[in-house]
């Protein structure tokens, strides 16, 4: 289990503003908010990149103010970044993955063998001996969450791991982070689109350096209103269930999957025809 | 595909040599080329194309890999060939210019020898990953971490300039297509001006590559890196096939001294 609890502050406005949060292991946790909403900061207090003014925060019940733990924290926490470019060190995918498990002073046997695991995850040990500049962004991506894998984090926060890629690449990735999810790694999942975290456990919306709102992503994407207020995007599903909410359909707006609209709107189609009008 | 300058992933003995042993008689072969008369070039020649075949290339890749300088081997030649004093071959004489025997095979000469310095760099760099020449560097560079050298963070360095190369021309040829598609204009011109249009490119150039390395940095402290020791994956360890290799190379270099030519 990982606690945090802090608010920090820097210059006149505070970036963040006492901020609560628990995150349970074992779960799939959304973030989403507007730019400049704070997001990016509460990630790098995570693993210590960024250390709270006041307040604290601990993983695993390690205090990150104390440099005695941070290289524990940031075993224990991976961040994967948006640009997948600017996070590859090493010359090849294998020496790239192998950079964090180095830092950990492993021994060579065992970074060999962290980092073959690690590429096997993400379906990468093919590319092992490949350069990162001929890879593809999508494959950076994955080679990105290879090099945080092989340190074998017990969580892992994405700060907006999608944002360059295109959308096959997107759905690699997506697909790539729910395995890992799946095997047990609790994730911390940034994003600008509420579809691409509506399988989450719980979604936060961040508003001004605050949680504006918490909640299961149903209850999250029922109040559509107040996340356009916010400039949030809200998936088409959710939007054409709305826009027919307010034309009189009986729908719930919180569809979470295609299916699940398909069956509702259905059932309007058919009330529609037994009663004689649509 | 051209192999200079380019890792060419491959599972052949060559690659599969220490880097050290690869380093090291790469710089060994580079003295005797210069050092070299016909002897000794036509048996380093026979070596490398050797090697070039057990690493698992053809005789085309190794030609293919002098394309890039053919222009310089011609200009190297026929300044050699005109600008000799010395005996002169008269059909080839034109005035002022003439060809002279010593021109011709001092010329010959000069453009083995590049050709040979080529194609021992080829050999290392095409089976080598970059990633085996950091490590490397590292152990070569350890015995000066006991005054004050920060090896690691050297091995670090180059590590992060070989990567990002191949990014940086990239960008480059970007930065330069979108310059060129608002009517910047990069051919011709006085030099004062295209020092100035190259600044249009060198600007943004560099400001990117200040955001790069700022990601990069708190990219890699996520990953647990601080100054000072880290551990490798590849471990090197000299095997028999390294020694091998490494007195191979010696008794080549010796021949010419041996047969004293």
């Amino acid at each position: 289990m990982k606690d945090i609890s802090f608010s920090y502050e820097r210059g006149k406005g505070r970036a963040l503003k006492d901020i609560s949060l628990n995150i349970l292991e074992g779960t799939y946790v959304g973030i989403i908010g507007p730019n400049g909403c704070g997001k990016t900061s509460l990630l790098r207090h995570f693993d210590g990149l960024l250390i709270p003014d006041k307040g604290k925060v601990s993983v695993d019940g390690l205090n990150t103010r104390d440099a005695a733990n941070l290289k524990k924290v940031r075993q224990l926490v991976g961040l994967v970044f948006q640009n997948p470019d600017n996070q590859i060190v090493g010359t090849t995918v294998e020496e790239d993955v192998s950079f964090g498990p180095g830092n950990l002073l492993l021994s060579p046997g065992e970074i060999r063998r962290n980092v073959e695991r690690a590429l096997e995850m993400v379906a990468m040990e093919k590319h092992a001996g490949r350069q990162p500049h001929t890879l593809s962004s999508g494959e950076k991506q994955l080679v990105a969450i290879a090099g945080v894998l092989a340190m074998n984090p017990r969580y892992i926060a994405f700060d907006e791991p999608t944002a360059y890629l295109d959308p096959s690449a997107r759905k690699r990735v997506l697909a790539a982070m729910r395995k890992l999810h799946r095997e047990g790694i609790t994730v911390i999942h940034v994003t600008h689109h509420m579809d691409e975290i509506t399988h989450a456990d719980e979604v936060l919306v961040m508003e001004k350096g605050a949680i504006a709102g918490r909640g299961k992503p149903a209850e999250i994407l029922s109040r559509i209103e107040w996340l356009k207020g916010l400039g949030l995007d809200t998936p088409p599903v959710t939007e054409l269930l709305w826009r027919l909410k307010l034309m009189g359909a009986d729908v719930r707006v919180e569809a979470l999957t295609l299916q699940d609209a398909c069956e509702q709107l259905y059932s309007v189609i058919e009330k529609g025809i037994s009663g004689g009008s649509i | 595909m051209n192999i200079i300058g380019q890792y060419i992933p491959g599972d052949s003995v060559v690659h599969q040599l220490d880097p050290r042993v690869k380093i090291i008689a790469t710089i060994l072969l580079s003295v005797s080329i210069l050092q070299g008369r016909v002897f000794g070039l036509t048996e380093l020649t026979m070596f490398l194309l050797a090697v070039f075949a057990v690493g698992g290339f053809r005789l085309r890749d190794a030609i293919n890999a002098l394309r890039p300088i053919r222009f310089f081997l011609l200009l190297f030649f026929f300044l050699h060939l005109f600008f000799t004093p010395g005996e002169t071959i008269q059909p080839l004489s034109w005035g002022a210019f003439s060809v002279t025997y010593q021109g011709l095979f001092k010329g010959t000469m000069v453009v083995w020898q590049f050709c040979l310095l080529i194609w021992s760099a080829a050999i290392l760099t095409a089976t080598t990953s970059p990633a085996a020449v950091v490590t490397a560097l590292d152990r070569f560079l350890r015995p000066f971490g006991r005054i004050g050298l920060p090896h690691h963070d050297i091995a670090t360095m180059v590590s992060i300039a070989l990567r990002f190369f191949p990014v940086f021309l990239e960008e480059m040829g970007k930065i330069r297509e979108a310059q060129e598609a608002r009517g910047a204009d990069f051919r011709g011109g006085s030099p004062l001006k295209r020092v100035k249009a190259a600044s249009a490119i060198l600007v943004p150039l560099l400001f990117s590559f200040m955001r790069r390395a700022e990601s990069l940095a708190v990219a890699m402290e996520a990953r647990a890196y601080s100054r000072g020791p880290r551990t490798f994956m590849e471990e090197l360890r000299m095997r028999r096939v390294d020694y091998g290799a490494l007195g191979v190379t010696l008794v080549v270099l010796a021949m010419p001294f041996v047969a004293g030519l």
